[in-house]
């Protein structure tokens, strides 16, 4: 019965959270507006906003000595995890069967194991640091912590799931991919989406005065 | 709670634009910026770390616009900002930040950090936490028209002994003159070699100029305190000056902060657009120079480098104009290791360098600046900023270090044909 | 544990034994085999089960007759199916004597070797107790360890952990987990720990690795270990041992963790891809390997956590904070101690707090004007 709860249900309820609770903080932060620069511009705002869009992605010299852990386990993370939610054949039948209504094509199953290693060595190295740093401890709140857990632990459940032998396990995974959907709009991954945002307003900003952020 | 700080409560939530929410939505306590500050990767101390210098704003952004920050609000006062905040961090965001921007070029989320200090300040501003010397600069320009007291008096005695040596008329409310120039008060205090410098070289571009006995201070102390009123006052002073002059330039000095506040800040301040353009000295003697009405004699082969000013170069974007301009009177010149948008600052800008209680801090953390030197051993540093060139100086006494600190604009005036 | 040789030596010469069998039986192809008369016995025996249980299930009876041959008795016949190298044996008693082996040596001894493991730290903490820092602590510290090499640490002892409480499961839970959670629960259970203990594997392998490197050129052993471990390293007696960076317990231990623990990662490997054409016999004793030094790993480790935490006052802090205290260095680490004191790198406790961010934000100027 609670099985049927967290594959019906359940899934719809954390769903509609997450898309609503996504799309209030979009909008609230749209909605605060920034005023228009009245300043005679130097450089083009859109290509400013685009380009630095991309080009955060890729790390800066002056804190790759200082944040060398960040940058790498940060990598390994975000890359893994990206390529095990999007490219995984399970992830890839449950989007099929329960969202798009269509599936692509998926890595062989030697490529998931990896992509999951990645992502764990990434995300254990994170939040290891993010304890043991100085800075890190210091900023850190009680709400990136379970951030760090939930994600975690849904991709431990995951894991743990891989046999496909056990619907409990499967469960399991689910529930727990739930709670994170609900914790989602609530949190800094929210980060997700709006670093378009934030990079792309201070892409524009500083294109604007001529400097290539 | 006091008027004031309810004020300043809502001057903060005011500050939270579009723009501040998306950036504290993206933070993920990463801590990166925190190595690319001064403050921090010189004293290792967490406080440093940019991001926490934000704590009282991200307190506000929390409570209005997160889901968890508004639940809990409804629930207690608990998270709201208090006069403990202003109290507590007023040492974090006027002493240990110098609105340099350099953590916003390296966080990986894009966020501005400079952007949002700077606002930051408002709000501290109306509950009346700021430091004592960045207090008085402001009210002597407010009252004096000059941070440091400089009067129309001193001005023209400055123009005086300029004109005795070196033999030109400097113009002073010329109307229909094509530019207007303004200083910073430390240039008429303790650089008066850089008016004498730009007599010579707009003699020598044939530059139909002139001052305004109006409006002579570039510098606005009003944006460093974070006071925008008093900022839109003084910026107000030079564009009604200009306009009445109907010049079609304005020439912002050397002084970095001050093209901030007059080039990007000026026009939001006063809502509109000025009726002239405003530019920086550097731009307009690049242009000059490449128009080829500045006609450079001769070049020095001394070894030098160039400090880049914060305001002009990553806050200003004037990152190419300075590097022609030495490149053409220097043939020894080269890069620091960490140049242009990614300098280090001086350790003066954003109003520390009128701050006297972070003067301990301020020569802890030159020593990046020191080691960005000794690295390079050279031992001539050319700068663009005179509040920049007196920290230097400062910095490098303290230190007993045997540099040299020269403006780019007399380097030029010296080598001129 | 010494009761365990004999039974790898066994099981080793009954590989070499099988692989002779294997080479002396026909090559290929092989038709009739006695072992297929067999296995059509078998099936003609397959019958639903009857409602008594496993001890009816068919091919026991097969097996038990089987084993109470002499193994030159055997029938040893080969499959038609190729690709399955020697996996195509027929019917493996090998397997037979590796799963006895397992059940009936490895499971018991391993567990006591265990239970007594924790049973020694308990008894130990309650004679000895916590051993202080005799001296009390010190207002000064010394730089022990950089934030790496306390991140690779924590990166080794976060993946050590998970795979020894999934390892014992697997191992242990049979006997322990499963009476009291049902066979349900427990299938899912070990599924669970199976798929989370392949997948920490090689970032197990990946840490040590990264650990071997860092920690290698501290743990080389040199001059005055010896005087270390012949004083007992402090545990016997109350007198004071000096001695180097890490001591010879550590570096001992270090070793161990590369060696011991290297051989369980590698039989790991072994275990997770059978890609390469390794052999059942290969697998059996990889399995056996792995198993008996992850046992002898696990024993060391609790031994290594409770003198870093319970057991003794300070040690914990370098792992910690990157600092230790001076005193502590003096009394454990002394010659390490002297060193730093003579090249003046003691920091002041109070400069550690503020760089740990353990100071309120405000008075900086107060502070930095000092």
């Amino acid at each position: 019965m609670i099985g049927a709860f967290i594959d019906g249900p359940l899934w719809y309820f954390s769903l509609t959270v997450f898309l609503l609770g996504v799309a209030w903080r979009l909008a609230g932060i749209v909605r605060r507006g920034v005023a228009a620069d009245l300043a005679p511009a130097r450089g083009d705002a859109a290509r400013g906003a685009l380009r630095t869009i991309f080009t955060r992605a890729l790390p800066r010299r002056p804190v790759l000595h200082g944040g060398r852990v960040q940058m790498i386990a940060g990598y390994l993370f975000h890359l893994g995890l990206l390529v095990l939610l999007l490219f995984a054949q399970p992830h890839v039948d449950f989007y099929a069967e329960r969202i798009a209504g269509f599936g692509w094509s998926t890595l062989p199953h030697w490529g998931f194991i990896l992509a999951s290693e990645i992502a764990f060595a990434g995300l254990i190295l994170l939040w290891i640091y993010r304890v043991m740093n100085p800075v890190t401890r210091l900023l850190s709140g009680f709400g990136d912590h379970v951030a760090s857990l939930l994600v975690f632990m849904v991709m431990f459940s995951g894991c743990l799931a891989l046999g496909q032998s056990h619907e409990a396990l499967r469960l399991l995974h689910l529930f727990l991919a739930e709670l994170l959907l609900l914790y989602f709009p609530f949190s800094s991954l929210m980060h997700t989406f709006t670093f378009v945002l934030s990079r792309g307003y201070t892409g524009a900003a500083m294109a604007r005065k001529g400097v290539n952020a | 709670m006091s008027e004031r700080i309810e004020r300043a409560r809502e001057e903060m939530s005011k500050q939270v634009d579009g723009k501040v929410a998306a950036y504290f939505s993206s933070c993920v306590r990463c801590g990166l910026c925190a190595e690319a500050c001064h403050f921090h990767v010189e004293t290792n101390d967490p406080r440093f770390a940019p991001i926490y210098k934000l704590e009282p704003m991200r307190k506000v952004w929390r409570r209005e616009q997160t889901l968890g920050g508004r639940l809990s609000g409804f629930f207690s006062s608990r998270d709201e900002l208090r006069e403990e905040d202003f109290a507590e961090w007023e040492e974090l965001v006027y002493d240990s930040c110098n609105l340099c921007g350099r953590c916003s070029m390296v966080c990986p989320l894009g966020i501005d950090l400079a952007y949002m200090l700077r606002r930051q300040r408002s709000a501290f501003a109306v509950a009346g936490y700021v430091p004592e010397g960045m207090r008085t600069a402001l009210q002597r320009t407010l009252e004096l028209g000059s941070p440091m007291g400089v009067s129309l008096k001193t001005i023209d005695a400055t123009l005086e002994q300029v004109e005795k040596r070196c033999g030109l008329k400097v113009p002073v409310d010329r109307k229909g003159a094509e530019y207007m120039t303004i200083f910073s008060s430390m240039e008429v205090v303790n650089f008066p070699e850089y008016i004498e410098s730009l007599a010579l070289i707009f003699d020598a571009a044939g530059l139909s100029w002139t001052l305004s006995s109006r409006a002579f201070e570039a510098t606005n102390a009003g944006i460093q305190v974070g006071d925008n009123a008093a900022a839109r006052e003084i910026v107000e002073r030079i564009v009604s000056a200009a306009e009445e002059l109907g010049v079609r330039y304005v020439i912002s000095p050397e002084c970095g902060h001050a093209y901030t506040a007059i080039r990007w800040e000026g026009p939001n301040l006063i809502g509109r657009p000025y009726r002239f353009e405003v530019v920086h000295i550097l731009e307009l003697l690049d242009r000059l120079q490449r128009d080829g009405r500045l006609q450079i004699g001769s070049r020095s082969d001394r070894p030098m480098t160039l400090h880049d000013p914060c305001q002009i170069v990553r806050r200003g974007g004037v990152v190419d104009p300075p590097r022609h301009l030495l490149a053409a009177v220097a043939s020894g010149f080269v890069e620091m290791r960490d140049h242009g948008t990614m300098n280090w600052c001086c350790g003066g800008g954003g109003g520390v360098s009128a701050n006297e209680r972070a003067e301990q801090l301020r020569l802890r953390v030159f020593k990046r600046k020191k080691r960005q030197l000794d690295e390079l051993g050279v031992d001539t540093l050319v700068t663009a900023c005179a509040n920049c060139r007196i920290v230097l100086e400062e910095g490098l006494e303290h230190y007993e270090m045997d540099t040299e600190v020269i403006s780019l604009t007399e380097l030029i005036a010296v080598h001129l044909k | 544990m010494h009761r365990l040789w004999p039974g790898l030596v066994l099981l080793l010469c009954l590989c070499s034994s099988l692989n002779v069998a294997g080479q002396t039986g026909s090559e290929g192809i092989a038709v009739p085999n006695p072992g297929s008369e067999l296995w059509r016995e078998v099936r003609q025996r397959s019958q639903p089960l009857p409602p008594g249980g496993q001890s009816e299930a068919p091919g026991l009876a097969l097996l038990q007759e089987i084993r109470q041959r002499r193994l030159s008795e055997m029938p040893v016949g080969r499959s038609q199916l190729a690709g399955s190298g020697a996996g195509a044996v027929f019917i493996n008693s090998l397997g037979d004597t590796w799963r006895r082996l397992r059940m009936e040596r490895l499971v018991p001894i391993g567990g006591y070797l265990l239970g007594g493991a924790l049973l020694l730290v308990l008894l130990f903490y309650l004679i000895r107790g916590r051993v202080p820092i005799r001296a009390g602590r010190s207002q000064h510290k010394l730089y022990r360890y950089s934030p790496y090499e306390r991140l690779i640490h924590w990166f080794i002892a976060f993946n050590f952990i998970l795979l020894a409480l999934s390892g014992l499961i697997l191992l242990f839970g049979r006997s322990l987990l499963l009476p009291w959670m049902g066979p349900q629960l427990f299938s899912a259970v070990a599924s669970a720990s199976k798929e989370g203990h392949n997948l920490f594997g090689p970032l197990f392998l990946l840490a040590l690795a990264l650990i071997f490197l860092q920690f290698v050129r501290r743990n080389i052993y040199q001059k005055g270990d010896l005087t270390w471990l012949l004083r007992g390293g402090g545990v016997i007696g109350k007198k004071h041992v000096p001695s180097n960076f890490f001591n010879m317990g550590e570096k001992t231990m270090f070793w161990m963790l590369i060696l011991v623990g290297g051989v369980t990662a590698l039989s790991g490997l072994v275990l997770l891809f059978p890609l390469f054409g390794q052999g059942r016999e290969l697998m059996a004793l990889s399995h056996l390997a792995h198993a008996v030094t992850a046992i002898v790993m696990i024993t060391v480790i609790i031994g290594h956590i409770y003198i870093g935490t319970i057991g003794m006052e300070g040690a914990l802090e370098g792992m910690r904070t990157g600092y230790c205290d001076l005193n502590w260095a003096r009394e454990h680490h002394d010659w390490w101690a002297q060193k730093c004191e003579e090249r003046g790198e003691t920091v002041s406790a109070e400069d550690v707090a503020r760089a740990r961010g353990e100071v309120s934000p405000a008075h900086i100027a107060e502070e930095r004007g000092r």
